[in-house]
């Protein structure tokens, strides 16, 4: 789950094509997959959508981007997601290894909606695309107060679910290092207002890590517009119920090291 | 620019700690005070110094929980942890402990909802200082909706904590190399108090918990380098109290409890069982392991006195398998926690406290040690 998680939200790359990060549109009938990264379709000029086809089965998921009226010099869309996690959720309460949630704890359908604003630019040469969000949790029954993943990535994404509702922010910078190579760098903020509030390791708190800061850079070479391989790293820092902590990822824990984090993707 | 390296150099370094912290044999622990420490409450004034050993099960009290019970539960309710705990602190407030040893301590695990229960007790209770040894911490356990894990061995006291060291007990060898990753690293927790000092004479407090499920030389390995650890203390010519849940039974005491901690469908102590015995319930694994306590109540004074330590009122394990039938409850059964010093107790005070059978599945064990004269 993390692994998708990690390696599904790296789709950085040039104006219009790879870039589902900003705020350009997919050419229309062109489509991009990657090895974790969701399939996005051009359904039209103004309008793509991306699916995870894999995780689908067990989350389903689906995603569309428009694009909207340019504010002065910046070009601009918007995304509308929405994910139902619960059928992945209720795979993970399980007995022994594997076992991410308790698992007397069944998860109630749930329902994960995400709207997103979009502003892309170049500015001196370098493709800079900003955005702000708003995610909306549903829990169509009893919400297990102790259903938490507390891993990086994850937990801050399923306490939206908890806490109802947050807010998302970041900017990404794609530069033109070669023809064939760029440089992508970003930074996200996930943010849960008025969380179970920290009561300083003195209570039971389930639910008091109210933000998290996820930045990574990743060196993009592509073979062609219809194939490229990325390189990088993904470094999450936030706040959890046990205190704040930095991880970078991906790291192997048996081994004690991180690993580069490797992504092929094809288009056509 | 420059800064912006320097801080994701920071940031990149931080984020490769450990996922599941290994200790080296000597490591130092972590040191806790209460919020609130009043005046002259952390000075010695003389007379005996009471000393309690507790393995507080976490502060779940009776929760059934799947990994030293017969339960399925995991994560325990907020109303279970926040009751056991407040009465665990209003417990130690009433024994009214000089120093305290404890046992299986969470520290901001999600079982027990991130709590610190160090801090928890020093903050609602009168003692001073905490040193905290962990014996498992791990970013995430990826089993049963574990998650974070962070618990340990504490030293609570009135008085202020000198110098302390995490003495690393060897692994168990009778694990594969991923559940051994994943699993307890048990320690001795070893801290001077200074303010107990009598001339020259250092004062220490050492706390241990032994292992409970190996079915190897471990608890042989345990033992040993418990007593080669108070052995040096008192080969210095310094003073100890100490104690802890050794996990194995006093010279004399019945070795096998299969039957008392058998669970619904197993099937122990008989001909088609895949382990005749059950692990953590029987006390013969290997050779000499039913006196393994021996030179312990040879070389040192006992809490409670070696004569009365297999008498039911000073057992000290409380299993939740506890139902005998229909009518018949038998709350404990065993002993297997203790305290022991190098000076003497004063006559009489040891004392198992069975009344906390609501709050663990191990019951405290107190006694006051009498001081040479000159402090």
């Amino acid at each position: 789950m993390i692994l998708i998680l990690l390696v599904g939200s790296i789709a950085p790359g040039q104006a219009r094509a790879w870039d589902s990060h900003s705020a350009y549109i997919i050419k229309e009938q062109r489509w991009e997959m990657g090895v974790f990264q969701p399939f996005r379709y051009g359904l039209s000029e103004s309008l793509e959508y991306s699916v995870h086809p894999v995780l689908f089965f067990v989350m389903p998921n689906i995603s569309f981007k428009r694009s909207q009226a340019d504010l002065g010099t910046f070009k601009t869309a918007t995304r509308y997601s929405m994910i139902y996690p619960t059928p992945l959720l209720n795979m993970l309460s399980k007995d022994n290894i594997g076992g991410l949630i308790d698992p007397n704890i069944t998860m109630p359908p749930m329902l994960g909606l995400s709207g997103s604003y979009l502003m892309s630019k170049d500015i001196f040469g370098i493709n800079t695309t900003s955005k702000i969000g708003i995610d909306i949790g549903l829990a169509l029954g009893e919400l297990d107060t102790r259903s938490n993943i507390d891993l990086p990535l994850v937990y801050h994404r399923l306490e939206v679910f908890h806490n109802k509702w947050g807010v998302h922010a970041g900017v990404d910078l794609t530069k033109e290092i070669t023809r064939r190579v760029k440089l992508f760098m970003d930074i996200d903020m996930r943010l849960l207002p008025d969380p179970d509030k920290d009561r300083g390791g003195q209570e039971y708190s389930m639910h008091s890590g109210d933000y998290s800061i996820e930045h990574k850079m990743l060196l993009v070479w592509s073979r062609s517009p219809r194939f490229r391989v990325l390189v990088g790293y993904k470094l999450v820092t936030g706040d959890y119920p046990y205190g704040r902590d930095t991880r970078l990822l991906p790291y192997l824990p048996m081994m004690e090291k991180w690993v580069p984090l490797i992504e092929f993707q094809w288009a056509k | 620019m420059r800064y912006y390296f320097t801080l994701l150099s920071f940031l990149l370094i931080g984020g490769c700690e450990p996922f599941v912290t290994e200790f080296s044999d000597s490591a130092t622990p972590l040191r806790f005070e209460a919020s609130n420490i009043d005046a002259g409450s952390s000075a010695y004034q003389g007379g005996g110094v009471k000393v309690l050993t507790w393995n507080m099960r976490f502060g779940i009290g009776r929760f059934p929980f799947f990994g030293d019970s017969c339960g399925e539960g995991v994560i325990a309710d907020e109303e279970t942890v926040a009751n056991t705990m407040e009465a665990i602190a209003e417990t130690l407030n009433v024994i009214g402990a000089d120093i305290v040893f404890l046992q299986e301590v969470d520290l901001e695990s999600k079982r027990t909802g991130y709590w610190n229960q160090i801090q928890y007790l020093l903050n609602n209770t009168y003692l001073n200082y905490g040193v905290y040894a962990s014996t498992w911490e791990a970013d995430f356990i990826p089993s049963d909706g574990l998650g974070r894990v962070n618990t340990g061995n504490a030293i609570l006291s009135r008085y202020e904590l000198g110098p302390a060291e995490r003495i690393q007990l060897r692994l168990r060898t009778d694990q594969s190399d991923l559940v051994q990753y994943f699993y307890l690293r048990r320690n001795i927790l070893k801290a001077e108090i200074p303010e107990l000092k009598v001339g020259q004479k250092q004062f220490f407090a050492v706390n241990i918990h032994a292992t409970a499920f190996a079915t190897d030389d471990t608890k042989q390995r345990h033992v040993d380098k418990y007593v080669e650890t108070l052995g040096q203390i008192h080969s210095d010519g310094n003073m100890f109290v100490s104690g802890g849940d050794l996990n194995a039974v006093p010279p004399g005491a019945v070795t096998d409890y299969c039957q008392n901690d058998m669970c619904d469908g197993e099937d122990y102590h008989t001909d088609g069982a895949e382990h005749f015995h059950k692990e953590g319930s029987y006390f013969e694994n290997f050779a000499g392991e039913p006196d393994i306590l021996a030179p312990l109540y040879e070389a040192y004074q006992p809490a409670i006195r070696e004569g009365l330590i297999n008498l039911p009122e000073h057992f000290t394990h409380a299993p939740t398998t506890s139902m005998v039938d229909a009518n018949t409850i038998r709350r404990h059964d065993r002993k297997i926690d203790y305290l022991f010093t190098n000076m003497e107790w004063e006559d009489q005070s040891g004392f198992t406290h069975q009344e906390c059978w609501e709050l663990s599945d191990h019951m405290p064990v107190s006694a006051t040690a009498q001081l040479p004269t000159g402090n």
